[in-house]
């Protein structure tokens, strides 16, 4: 029953967002129609992370399926690397680092190293490897030493771990294919995930060659308080400080008069 | 419930910050102490970036102590003379603080430093607090029925009246130096630019026990300085490392006022030294947990760094 309500629910999203949807590489010889619940993340008072349902059909039957969530652009870092100085840890190196998306999320019907070479997945920068491989980084601050970058790496990724915003997964928990062709899973995007455009691409193999691709956007924003609040602190921070003051001093006042005792500081 | 924090840039439960705001006013009202120095370590422990936690604090301190500013003044408390002199010194420190947080955290050692002014900080009043605490406590079952004793004479504050640059403060009836006013106002300003604290219990007894003004005009007058001074640090976070999340400001000074109309009627309960003794022990247990934060090896070596000064 499931099985046919996700089918359903894919063919009529697919029929009603129709070509709008559609993209393809160069490389790819066939279409992976794609269809989200929702193209638009609202960042509100309340936000507290999103979930989007994906839904898709295969143009190859059998074929094996990787899907990439990615911030449309490459961060710009500065890590801080730790190190013993007497009895404390403290900051003893810092890196810029380059080359490495916001958000880098992978469902893959089986494990990618089953699905593509590591050259493919290179290629398309598809999996951790791959994207240790195009990290960029040039010290800034200390010394350099032999292990850093894979220090590094391993340090970045366990923060953006623990942030969920980097994961893969690969099986048929997350991705669930019908018949061989057509599939439903989704992302989750969490508070952690800043405003900007997300690309959710799909690909598809069949002997590890590529033959089909298909992308959808998701734009996230800031709304109402948080984006007048957040662009007010970032664009005007001089009435912004002015204005935090003057609040505090009204609301101190007003708290004052309510309680008939003055502050408690 | 959880809420979006707009410049700490997470979601997190509000009522988690009532909590923590409400906590930290309880103590407050039952130890009459600003607070700002606990706060800003708790939040730190909730996961809000160091920065913001301090930035956001200040502001809340605006808030919290201008009320109370604004009753001392009715009441005649504030020296204004001496106050200005403290501010003039204030905004020199919170300058200076401010820059001192935009370098520090462009080396990625601004939580370092931070939590090593703490641990000094609260190590040494906690400790004197409770050396003395119990010092009272023992004296007191000794001698019960032994008067208090004499507030020490400020033999310091007459070494730095032989200073330069003195001036008459009336409200104080005071004739003394403007380097030392001075002095404090820019050490309390640089704490709090960096620990997001009003720095009261650095300046009351300073005014008091080395100044050797009256102590309820000392209070009248920290609190006025403390407001100008908050809102210096307040205005100038905001400019220079836009880490005022002005929503985390307004919880906290929501959850704090209430908790400090409980603590208030329950410090009326207990004795001056059962109350000092018990603050001295919370304080001197954060300081235990920052040490630890500060010689445990971190479970992830590497952290990100602020790109180019943003809130996050």
């Amino acid at each position: 029953m499931r099985r046919l309500i996700l089918n359903l629910m894919a063919v009529i999203i697919v029929l009603i967002t129709g070509v709008s949807a559609w993209a393809v590489t160069p490389e790819a010889s066939q279409k992976v129609l794609t269809a989200a619940t929702k193209n638009r993340v609202d960042i509100g008072l309340f936000y507290k992370g999103d979930r989007i349902n994906f839904f898709g059909v295969n143009p190859v039957p059998g074929s094996d399926l990787i899907i990439r969530l990615t911030a449309a652009k490459d961060e710009e870092l500065k890590l801080s690397v730790k190190g013993r100085v007497g009895p404390f840890w403290m900051t003893v190196k810092q890196y810029a680092v380059t080359g490495l998306p916001f958000m880098y999320k992978i469902h893959a019907s089986r494990p990618i190293t089953d699905i593509i070479k590591a050259e493919t997945a290179q290629e398309l920068e598809l999996g951790f490897p791959a994207l240790k491989k195009k990290m960029q980084m040039h010290l800034i601050r200390g010394e350099e030493a032999p292990e850093d970058a894979e220090l590094v790496f391993n340090g970045f990724l366990k923060i953006k771990k623990e942030a969920n915003l980097y994961n893969i997964e690969e099986g048929p928990e997350r991705l669930e294919v019908t018949e061989g062709k057509l599939f439903s899973h989704y992302f989750r995007f969490p508070p952690a995930a800043t405003e900007g455009k997300y690309l959710i691409e799909s690909f598809s193999f069949t002997n590890g060659e590529l033959v089909g691709y298909g992308k959808d956007e998701i734009i996230i924003s800031k709304v109402g308080l948080e984006a007048w609040l957040t662009n007010a602190a970032q664009n005007y921070p001089v009435a912004y400080g002015i204005g935090a003051v003057l609040f505090a001093i009204g609301a101190g006042l007003l708290v004052g008069m309510i309680f008939r005792k003055g502050g408690h500081h | 419930m959880d809420i979006y924090l707009p410049i700490a840039g997470m979601s997190i439960n509000f009522y988690l910050i009532i909590g923590i705001g409400a906590l930290v006013g309880f103590l407050s009202g039952m130890f009459g102490v600003g607070g700002g120095f606990l706060l800003t370590p708790l939040m730190m422990m909730i996961g809000i970036p160091p920065a913001v936690a301090a930035a956001s604090d200040s502001n809340q301190i605006v808030a919290a102590a201008s009320s109370g500013a604004f009753a001392h003044w009715k009441l005649g408390n504030v020296d204004f003379k001496l106050g200005l002199v403290i501010l003039f010194g204030g905004i020199v420190g919170g300058t200076i603080g401010v820059q001192l947080v935009k370098v520090l955290r462009a080396m990625g050692n601004f939580e370092f430093v931070m939590k090593v002014v703490y641990v000094l900080m609260l190590g040494l009043v906690g400790g004197a607090m409770f050396i003395e605490s119990l010092n009272t406590i023992r004296r007191s079952k000794a001698q019960p029925s032994a008067p208090p004793a004499a507030p020490a004479e400020p033999k310091l504050g007459r070494a730095f009246g032989k200073l330069p640059l003195k001036m008459h403060f009336t409200r104080s009836g005071l004739h003394t130096s403007a380097i030392f006013p001075f002095s404090i106002g820019a050490t309390v300003g640089i704490m709090a630019a960096l620990l997001g604290v009003g720095g009261g219990f650095i300046m009351v007894p300073a005014m008091i026990y080395i100044i050797g003004m009256p102590t309820i005009v000392a209070i009248g007058t920290d609190l006025f300085q403390i407001v100008l001074t908050s809102a210096n640090v307040t205005l100038q976070q905001a400019m220079v490392n836009k880490t005022v999340d002005i929503l985390l400001a307004v919880i906290l000074l929501l959850g704090s006022t209430i908790g400090a109309q409980f603590g208030a009627t329950i410090g009326k309960k207990l004795k001056g030294e059962q109350i000092r003794i018990l603050l001295a022990i919370i304080v001197l247990a954060m300081t235990v947990k920052l040490f630890i934060d500060l010689v445990v090896m971190p479970e992830n070596l590497v952290s990100l760094a602020p790109a180019k000064g943003g809130g996050h």
